[in-house]
């Protein structure tokens, strides 16, 4: 049995080892920088300067800001849109399920500089559709671009665009796996498709509805393409600046590694505990 | 309390029909089992009842009231399903009072009839636990709770006990019967397995590919089956059947000369008009209607392949001299000790080459 153990190590090290040197290293690295003033050559340890320099730093506060209210507003909202499209795909009565199935999901395999270059398009000023189809009933245009407001809409859209049909395909897969006998003892029970779904589909679909708050919270952490692309690194002025977009900014743009590290590190951690207050949150009853 | 009358029910799948025209007239208050093979349609027919499957041809009436197009929920009619299909995100206890709470019912009248299921079926102590927690015997009285507190006209079991280990089995169809006099409801249980049909039911309904074979008390399906395959179906192990031919006829009636035997003919007195003489015909025999020598109508001497000791009796299982496979059932005390016996056929029935009953 060990002898058996030591073989497999052996078959799996050249991939140890190319984990260990540009994953694990990079992070403890990443975390080690993160303690030093990288502005001066040499870099000196300094524990105080980029951690002091983050809880006092304006930017980084409003890349912040701007990070979680997309969370609280986009995630639930997507994840909403999301079940509202698995429904549709799981309902008996849709026709050409295989061609809105692909439908859903094709957003997530466009490329992102693609998609963000149509969706600059879509609603530039004055040749974009969506404002065309504001002016055609009757209401004023927006300015998508120069408003703090619209442009975080937008952010907000276009992620949600990205990334609702795939959580619906999840969402779809969990609730075929629920027994189709169960809704039939609730029919015989009169119970009403409505009530049948607040009381029998979301609660058994709770698990999967978790692993897709996760995986949206998880990303929208990280988000990135979209305010660097769309609203053109985080404009107006900043208004759509994340805690991505200011970890670019520090570390490529001014070459500040310390601070970088240190947003990253922020930007891990808060992922990290959201998540777990979410888990805690929605735990199942002992 | 209600009868169900099924007039000409036909159900197709697209083109292709799997019930075909069943007429069944059950009785206010009794139990009736239908039964037949993996396929036949005996899902598809109580489902049809239940309202969970559209009818597409025919009538189902309920307590005289057609149903064709009642909502599956006002056919005053309870399922409990072969996989159970329990709440799994509930306990015991919401899961018996989901149905009436969901539609308002007043709580005390809930309450009251959820206790009073938990008290028939012994499940009280297991009101909070939720069914991933129960073994597969305490769900499947959480599932017939949850139908006995809807209340209903008519109960509909599909294989309620296939999932459930052979004690539990014999155990839980004890319960059923019991629960059946207890409440006086007209009950239709689903199973392919005849032991269970012949235990439970007051009437048999005999279903093969979509078609009613034969309608019948469990003894008068076992003593006078309309057919062969009803004969081959009711009891266990299985009736015989060995190829024969008519080879004439007498006072009594035709004589029936066993194939490869000539030596061995059967009287079988018939009713009805007697195929002609050299026609081929199927005898059956039920393993308990063999005798020893000279017991009974013809002897027959087989060749013994193996036996099978049951503690008080035995089957032999044996070959005829035309290769034909028989199952002889002998008390433990008189099997013999060679390889070769004569028996004697002491009962027998004739079908024809179609398979119908003669008689
Ligand atoms: N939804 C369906 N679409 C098409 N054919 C179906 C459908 N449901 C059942 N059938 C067919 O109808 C026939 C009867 O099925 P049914 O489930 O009633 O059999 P059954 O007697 O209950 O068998 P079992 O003992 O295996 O449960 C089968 O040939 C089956 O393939
Ligand atoms: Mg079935």
């Amino acid at each position: 049995m060990r002898n058996r153990n030591a073989t497999a190590y052996r078959f799996l090290t050249p991939y140890l080892l190319i984990f260990a040197i540009f994953w694990v290293w990079p992070i403890i690295s990443s975390f080690m920088i993160s303690f030093q003033a990288t502005r001066t050559v040499p870099w000196r340890f300094a524990p105080g300067f980029n951690w002091g320099r983050l809880i006092g730093d304006p930017a980084f506060f409003n890349a912040l800001k701007n990070t979680l209210l997309i969370l609280v507003i986009q995630v639930p909202a997507m994840i909403a849109l999301a079940m509202l499209m698995a429904v549709l795909l799981n309902s008996p009565l849709l026709k050409a399920r295989g061609l809105y199935r692909f439908a859903f999901f094709a957003p997530v395999v466009v490329g992102e500089v693609a998609y963000s270059a149509v969706f600059r398009l879509m609603f530039s000023l004055d040749f974009g559709i969506v404002n065309k189809l504001l002016n055609s009933i009757g209401l004023p245009k927006i300015d998508w671009f120069s408003n703090v407001t619209p442009a975080m809409a937008l952010i907000m859209i276009a992620v949600t665009w990205r990334w609702a049909g795939y959580n619906a395909i999840i969402l779809l897969a969990g609730m075929q796996s629920i027994p189709e006998d169960v809704y039939e003892a609730a029919t015989l029970d009169r119970v009403s498709k409505l009530k049948q779904f607040f009381y029998i589909t979301l609660p058994l679909l709770k698990p999967v509805i978790v692993f897709c708050a996760v995986l949206s919270i998880i990303g929208t952490m990280q988000l990135f393409t979209e305010p660097f692309l769309i609203t053109e690194r985080g404009g107006p002025g900043g208004g759509t600046e994340t805690l991505g977009l200011l970890l670019y900014r520090q570390g490529f743009r001014s070459l500040n590694f310390g601070y970088a590290s240190a947003v990253a590190y922020t930007m891990a951690g808060l992922a990290i505990a959201i998540t777990l207050v979410q888990l805690w949150l929605t735990r199942e009853p002992k | 309390m209600a009868n169900v009358t099924l007039t000409n029910v036909a159900k197709r799948f697209g083109a292709f029909e799997v019930v075909h025209g069943a007429n069944i007239d059950i009785r206010d208050g009794e139990f009736v089992v239908f039964v037949g093979p993996s396929g036949c349609g005996k899902s598809t027919l109580l489902r049809m009842i239940a309202g969970l499957e559209d009818i597409s041809g025919g009538e189902i009436a309920i307590g005289g009231k057609v149903v064709n197009d009642v909502e599956p929920a006002d056919r005053g009619i309870a399922m409990v399903f072969q996989s159970y299909a329990l709440y799994p995100h509930m306990s015991v206890e919401q899961n018996l009072s989901f149905g009436l709470r969901m539609t308002g019912n007043p709580k005390a009248d809930t309450d009251r009839r959820v206790k009073r299921a938990a008290e028939i079926l012994r499940i009280s102590e297991l009101m909070e636990r939720r069914p991933k927690k129960l073994s597969g015997g305490q769900r499947q009285r959480v599932a017939i709770g949850r139908a006995i507190v809807r209340e209903p006209q008519v109960f509909l079991f599909d294989e309620p006990l296939s999932n459930l280990d052979a004690e539990l089995r014999v155990q839980m169809r004890v319960e059923i019967s019991r629960l059946h006099k207890e409440l006086g409801t007209t009950m239709i249980y689903v199973t392919h397995d005849q032991t269970e049909a012949m235990t439970l039911a007051d009437r048999i309904v005999v279903l093969r590919a979509g078609h009613v074979e034969q309608i019948g008390r469990p003894l008068d399906l076992y003593d006078n089956p309309d057919n062969i395959f009803v004969a081959g179906f009711v009891g266990s192990p299985r009736m015989n059947f060995i190829k024969a031919h008519i080879a004439g006829r007498d006072a009594k009636g035709v004589l029936v000369e066993l194939a490869g035997e000539e030596k061995t003919r059967i009287v079988q007195p018939l009713a009805g008009p007697a195929p002609e003489t050299g026609s081929t015909v199927i005898v059956g025999v039920r393993p308990e209607h063999f005798g020893g020598a000279g017991e009974g109508d013809a002897d027959l001497t087989v060749a013994i392949d193996v036996v099978e000791h049951l503690g008080g009796t035995s089957f032999l299982y044996a070959r005829t001299a035309h290769g034909e496979d028989v199952v002889i059932q002998r008390d433990a005390a008189r099997v013999p000790q060679t390889s070769e016996v004569t028996v004697s056929i002491r009962k027998s029935y004739l079908f024809d080459e179609k398979g119908l009953r003669l008689r």
